[in-house]
């Protein structure tokens, strides 16, 4: 084997490949079992025949050349995987949302990963535990994909929206996930594999209660705005009502200044009952604004102008959909 | 008199098979040869003329793959069974099999071969790959280097590569399920941040300036209109001859949407037909035809096999209170277990890919 490539020396390939193709001649195979060969493209180079995998195979895997000559018995090569598994070093670095107050028809987790996880295995490493210990069944949609971030170190949980008790539920179906007053544990399993396959280095938990659902639209009116000095650089700071969602209060909340977009950092605090905004040039006096997209959420799915459950369906297409809210500040002495 | 009909009936015959032919090249001529840059391999689902409509999460695209697998497949009752296909894919991509995921498996109604999406590990650095499994029990390659396809990006996603002030998104919509309807793709897809379950119909062959857009469901249950919960699977069905989808979801499994409300912008009321419980998690399902009837055959998680007869579900009552087990009624196939992805393979025989623990089986079992 060279540089990936696997070469049979010592026997010199005729020109073109014989009749049922170079792979009845020679063949490496990845595994031990009854298994076809890899599949890669042969060539005839320096007077050798050349096998290139499809894939850079696994090093895990022992590999099995076999050569069979046209006459003469076969030849077969093994090699070895090539080294052990690293050492855990990826961990849950965070669990949004922070608070351990949580409604009872809350929406979402996010965890946060140290480093790329795969995927595949979320449901299995994932429990919610009641205040007996006890595993609540199927608390969160399964959903086969996995919602993962692009770079695979961060994972949307969702709550099954048909658990989340909205009134009456049929004797067919298991009750709600969450039940005020009570203690949950969610619970993540060490043995969930990073993207290297290799576990993490310990279990996480994430302890809290629960409170009454949460049914109230966002009202960006009720924030408080605490604007900075003009010349700093110090963060503007929205105090929220309520903790908002983590991914969407980052991404959905903007700066303007006659229009034009600030840019700045945005950042969440107090258990994401508060954005900050630290500009990159210092402010100057005047008028800005917050623009705030509809589409944010609070931690039980409540938008801008719309909680999560519509009663009526009339209501719905009545309703003007604004597609962003704004709200003034001004800068001054 | 006898041979002018004769021939008067001939050239009718040629007529009616020269534009059936001249309509089945405008959707593969739509398609150019090319590299297909898949960045991810997700839900399938065949159109017309063998063309293979790929999901591509991470890419947020829709691609249009043309198989050149055209030729009809023979007979209705071929078995198909390839035992651990996860163990061979892995085998011949050099690979353990626990670095295969098979996100999905279809049927090529033409050939009656098998095309699997995969990914080749399971990380960040997954390479998206697609298979075809014949019944011989061959494995080979769907190569993307140099095949006639098209792609449309979906709309509203956001640029993946795109950095805006503030770094990278990391908003991502999955492709849960994508189906072809009278030259339509309609794709149900779940966002990784707000919450929210998109039905999107995108014209095909696919046109730059039509994206389609999307459609919020709502659906009625327990007396009360509910806001969307996520579409898991759907199946095209007619009903009185109209076109609908029937649609799965976890708390209320089954409703129907009519197609013709599936319009870009509209927000559209599905009608629940069926109260299976949430304990259910609808993972797959078909419709078929049996003995002059229709059926459909779902596959759940927890409930195994579940066959609804589909004859009058335009009859059913909506579910609308609080009851027991009603709508329609339905029969579990106790010996069909593990069943992660279904598909028909032909008019008499369901496809399967089953979890054999630990080993992925793909077979072929009598439609019930």
């Amino acid at each position: 084997m060279e540089g990936g490539s696997f070469i049979v020396e010592g026997w010199r390939p005729g020109p073109d490949a014989p009749a049922s193709g170079w792979q009845s001649i020679f063949s490496v195979y990845a595994g031990d079992n009854d298994v076809p060969p890899m599949l890669g493209t042969y060539t005839v180079e320096n007077s050798r025949l050349v096998f290139r995998p499809r894939f850079e195979p696994s090093p895990s895997i022992r590999l099995r050349a076999v050569f069979r000559p046209p006459s003469g018995s076969p030849v077969e090569a093994v090699f070895e995987p090539k080294h052990a598994k690293a050492a855990p070093s990826t961990r849950v670095e965070h669990v949004y949302p922070s608070t351990d107050l949580l409604p009872a028809n809350q929406l979402k987790f996010y965890i946060h990963f140290s480093a790329p996880m795969s995927r595949g295995e979320a449901w299995q490493r994932i429990k919610l535990l009641d205040g007996q210990g006890v595993p609540v069944e199927l608390p969160f949609l399964e959903i086969e994909q996995e919602l993962w971030d692009r770079d695979y170190r961060r994972l949307t949980v969702l709550f099954d929206p048909g658990r989340i008790k909205r009134g009456l539920y049929s004797l067919e179906e298991a009750g709600p996930a969450l039940e005020e007053n009570r203690r949950y544990t969610l619970v993540i399993d060490s043995g969930w594999r990073d993207a290297r396959g290799v576990p993490l280095t310990g279990e996480y938990r994430k302890a809290f209660s629960v409170g009454p659902a949460l049914r109230s639209a966002v009202e960006p009116a009720r924030w408080k705005i605490h604007a900075p000095p003009p010349e700093s650089t110090d963060a503007l700071r929205v105090q929220f009502d309520r903790p908002m969602d983590a991914a969407l209060s980052t991404r959905l909340l903007t700066v303007q200044r006659n229009g034009v977009p600030v840019l700045g950092t945005p950042s969440l605090a107090e258990m994401e009952t508060e954005w900050r905004f630290v500009p990159s040039q210092p402010w100057t006096e005047g008028e800005y604004t917050i623009v705030v997209d509809t589409f944010l959420e609070d931690l039980a799915g409540n938008r801008v102008g719309r909680p999560f459950d519509v009663d009526v369906f009339e209501q719905v297409t009545k309703r003007v959909e604004k597609s962003s809210v704004s709200l003034p500040f001004r800068i001054r002495r | 008199m006898k041979t002018r009909s004769f021939s008067q009936s001939l050239l009718f015959a040629v007529t009616l098979c020269c534009s059936t032919t001249v309509a089945l090249a405008g959707s593969a001529a739509s398609l150019k040869a090319g590299k297909a840059e898949l960045k991810s391999a997700g839900p399938l689902a065949f159109g017309p003329d063998g063309i293979l409509f790929v999901g591509d999460t991470v890419g947020a695209a829709i691609f249009a793959l043309d198989t050149n697998d055209r030729t009809p497949g023979r007979g209705t009752n071929r078995s198909f069974e390839i035992k651990g296909i996860n163990q061979k894919i892995a085998a011949l991509l050099g690979t353990e099999a626990d670095q295969i995921l098979i996100h999905d498996v279809v049927v090529n109604p033409l050939s009656r071969n098998v095309y699997l999406s995969l990914s080749r590990g399971r990380g960040p650095e997954a390479v998206p790959v697609i298979m075809k499994a014949e019944a011989s029990g061959k494995l080979t390659e769907l190569s993307l280097e140099n095949i006639r396809y098209s792609k449309v990006d979906l709309p509203d996603a956001p640029d993946p590569s795109a950095k805006d002030r503030r770094g990278q998104s990391r908003r991502l919509e999955s492709i849960t399920d994508l189906k072809y309807v009278n030259g339509n793709v309609i794709v149900a897809g779940l966002s990784n941040e707000e919450f929210s379950s998109t039905l999107r119909s995108i014209p095909f062959p696919f046109q730059a300036a039509n994206k389609g857009a999307s459609i919020e469901i709502f659906h009625g249950s327990h007396g009360r209109f509910e806001t969307n919960a996520p579409v898991r699977t759907f199946v095209p069905f007619d009903i009185n001859n109209k076109p609908y989808i029937l649609a799965a979801y976890t708390c209320t499994p089954l409703v129907t949407i009519p197609v013709s409300e599936l319009k870009p912008g509209n927000k559209v009321k599905g009608t629940t037909i069926a109260e299976l419980g949430n304990r259910n998690r609808p993972l797959d399902m078909v419709v078929y035809r049996k003995g002059g009837k229709d059926y459909i055959l779902m596959a759940n998680s927890s409930r195994g096999v579940m066959k609804l007869p589909a004859a009058n579900l335009d009859k059913y009552q909506p579910i609308t209170t609080q009851t027991e087990k009603e709508g329609v009624p339905y029969e579990t196939i106790a010996s069909l277990k593990g069943v992660q992805q279904l598909d028909k393979l032909d008019e008499a025989n369901a496809l399967l890919l089953m979890d054999d623990g630990g080993s992925l089986d793909l077979r072929s079992v009598p439609l019930p």
